[in-house]
């Protein structure tokens, strides 16, 4: 368990710097071109990874089923709906709804244990503490409103 | 009512993201699954890019070095939101992963690093990150 938390609190962190390098390449690049960069960079590197920790086993892939070569489509759904919600909500709300729609689906799978996933057994106990992190999320982002919401009232 | 839906979306498709990598990773590797799901995305995308056609909007000579490196992060992101799925199931997972995410953002609010505009470090963040962190600790009680 404490290793599951050391790495996803590694890999939060990094979302977090790496969301503001890709806002700072935003602002001279439109949003396809930076997902380009961003993910050509991204396919290098692990690719890079792999060759250093797994050598020739990079180039096994016997195990493969065809929908794996799609699963990438799901990132560019990802950027459309980002761009498409922040452009008419706005930061704020739409990251506060991004991340509680992440959390909704994340409780979703572990009931469902879909994908043959390892299935984490729905409890009232895990909604609670749900409700807690989303409730936590719209304090931070709401709170004293930090950012000016400029772009809410354009959007509609 | 579009933006909510959107916004919705958005968040149901990362936490697929996340899913789908664990589950690729199951049969192929960790680091197979991130430059397989990565290399398709990077084709996609730049398909689009060329439908799209603003090329104007593509000045990255414009850009500090440092940020267009952002991409090359995605490969530990990657590898380590699948090893902590398997480990800790998604739920736990992804709530770790946003306070570390909220947690960064706010340091670099209060700290004005990257050229951010600094902000004064206030009440609310610190008690929205707290409630986040019990929150993780109810799922786990």
């Amino acid at each position: 368990m404490l290793l599951g938390l050391f790495w996803a609190l590694l890999a939060g962190s990094l979302v977090g710097l790496q969301n503001i390098y890709n806002s700072k390449v935003n602002e001279h690049a439109n949003s396809w071109a930076t997902t380009t960069l961003v993910l050509g960079l991204g396919f290098l590197t692990s690719f890079l990874f792999g060759l250093i920790f797994e050598g020739a086993n990079m180039f096994r892939l016997e195990h493969m089923q065809m929908w794996f070569w799609f699963s990438g489509i799901i990132g560019v759904g990802v950027v459309v709906c980002m761009v498409n919600g922040i452009k008419l909500l706005g930061p704020t709300y739409a990251v506060s709804i991004v991340m509680t729609s992440q959390l909704i689906f994340a409780l979703l799978w572990d009931s469902l244990g879909w994908f043959g996933l390892q299935q984490v057994p729905f409890t009232w106990k895990q909604l609670v503490g749900v409700l807690v992190i989303v409730a936590g999320i719209f304090v931070f982002k709401f709170g004293g409103l930090r950012q000016p919401s400029k772009s809410v009232a354009q959007g509609k | 009512m579009r933006g909510l839906i959107f916004a919705f979306l958005a968040g149901a498709f990362i936490t697929l993201q996340g899913v789908a990598n664990s589950r690729i990773s199951q049969d192929i590797g960790t680091w197979q699954a991130a430059a397989i799901t990565q290399m398709t995305g990077f084709v996609t995308a730049l398909l689009i890019l060329m439908f799209v056609r603003e090329s104007k909007w593509r000045q990255f000579k414009q850009v500090k070095p440092l940020y267009l490196t952002g991409g090359a992060l995605a490969a530990i992101i990657i590898f380590g939101n699948v090893t902590a799925i398997q480990q800790t199931g998604v739920t736990f997972t992804i709530s770790a992963l946003l306070i570390a995410q909220l947690g960064l953002t706010f340091l670099v609010d209060i700290n004005g690093w990257f050229g951010v505009v600094k902000q004064k470090m206030k009440l609310p963040q610190f008690i929205g990150i707290v409630m986040m962190i019990a929150g993780v600790i109810i799922l786990r009680l």
